[in-house]
């Protein structure tokens, strides 16, 4: 019976190709990166001066599936608890520009890779949710979601492409650099790297 | 009285050498007869590299326990971890999986998180990080170049 469940199952996946399996959290990550491919692909948003527009309709839609107080908190760890309020809402926002602006280039060279939902795993409110980017060249990236959910939907924390998780990258340059210099020399440096862009 | 003398000597020091090969091979094995002190933790990766029971689990660079037991968990490689019970593994800490040098032995590595919650005993280690796969990176990078 379960082996006929897990058939099943596994027939659906392969015969709906690219369809998100029914569950929240990949329906939240799919929903965010339709919206997202559709602000890239739109016509209507061609050409420089329709850049900034485009890049603004992006942020709202990452901003609302992306958990930035999360993150921040993830990357920085046990130096998030030394942090005084101020602080913590500083901190945030740059964090959250230099992923966007990081990431928003690389969104925006979008050029018809395909996203292929393979599968999500629920955790309590602990969830991960894995994609796979097929590329024009047929190279496939495997890209896991984790998310959590709140109780106001599932909002990404960390995102792993190939293995390599994001928020381990910056928790360790974080670490470093506190711990070598200071926080403050953190924050200088994260103030240039979003301004120089 | 004296030849039996000798042959008590000659007894315990028989005795001694077995005992001496027995904690010898234990060590080197690096089996362990009691249980040892601490607690267990697991975490699942989707790549275990070749990580076994006997590796080290590593913090800032500071090898902190070892590896217990690895075992196959739906076509994931789940590792149990053995941690002395002063240490504290918070909730939100991220396991990865790495190389010593190029080529060397595994190892896993634990980047401490930041919440008050800690792992109870038994617990999980949700945030992994596979080993690299360092031939699919460079086949990945070389038909990618096609």
């Amino acid at each position: 019976m379960v082996k006929g469940v897990v058939t099943f199952t596994c027939l659906i996946v392969v015969l709906m190709g690219s369809t998100a399996l029914a569950g929240a959290p990949t329906d939240a990550i799919k929903e965010t990166t339709d919206k997202i491919i559709h602000i890239v692909t739109d016509p209507g948003l061609k050409g420089a001066e329709k850049s900034e527009k485009k890049a603004r309709m992006i942020r709202e839609a990452v901003d609302e599936r992306f958990d930035w107080v999360e993150m921040t908190r993830r990357a920085l760890a046990r130096h998030w608890k030394d942090r005084t309020d101020e602080e913590k809402k500083t901190i945030i926002k740059l964090f959250s520009d230099l992923l966007e602006q990081t990431y928003l280039e690389k969104v925006e060279g979008y050029s018809g890779e395909k996203v292929l939902y393979e599968g999500e795993q629920v955790d309590g409110k602990y969830g991960v949710v894995s994609v796979k980017i097929v590329t024009r060249k047929d190279t496939e990236i495997p890209v896991k979601y984790r998310v959590k959910n709140e109780g106001d939907g599932w909002r990404v924390y960390d995102i792993s492409i190939t293995g390599v998780s994001l928020i381990n990258n910056y928790r360790k340059q974080f670490n470093s650099i506190i711990t070598r210099s200071s926080y403050e020399e953190l924050v200088e440096k994260l103030k240039a790297k979003v301004g120089s862009r | 009285m004296k030849k039996f003398d000798l042959e008590l000597t000659v007894g315990i020091f028989m005795i001694l050498g077995i005992v001496c090969l027995g904690y010898l091979s234990i060590k080197l094995g690096r089996m362990e007869i009691f249980t040892p002190e601490g607690y267990e933790v697991q975490a699942v990766f989707s790549n275990g590299g070749g990580i076994k029971s006997g590796s080290s689990v590593v913090i800032a660079g500071v090898q902190v326990g070892r590896v217990k037991a690895v075992t196959l968990d739906d076509y994931q490689a789940r590792v149990i971890m053995q941690l002395p019970s002063n240490l504290k593994i918070q909730e939100d800490a991220i396991a990865s999986i790495k190389t010593k040098g190029l080529i060397g032995e595994k190892y896993v590595e634990i980047t401490p998180g930041g919440t008050e919650e800690v792992i109870s005993p038994g617990g999980k280690i949700r945030d992994t990080q596979p080993a690299v796969d360092l031939e699919g990176l460079m086949s990945s990078y070389v038909f990618g170049k096609l």
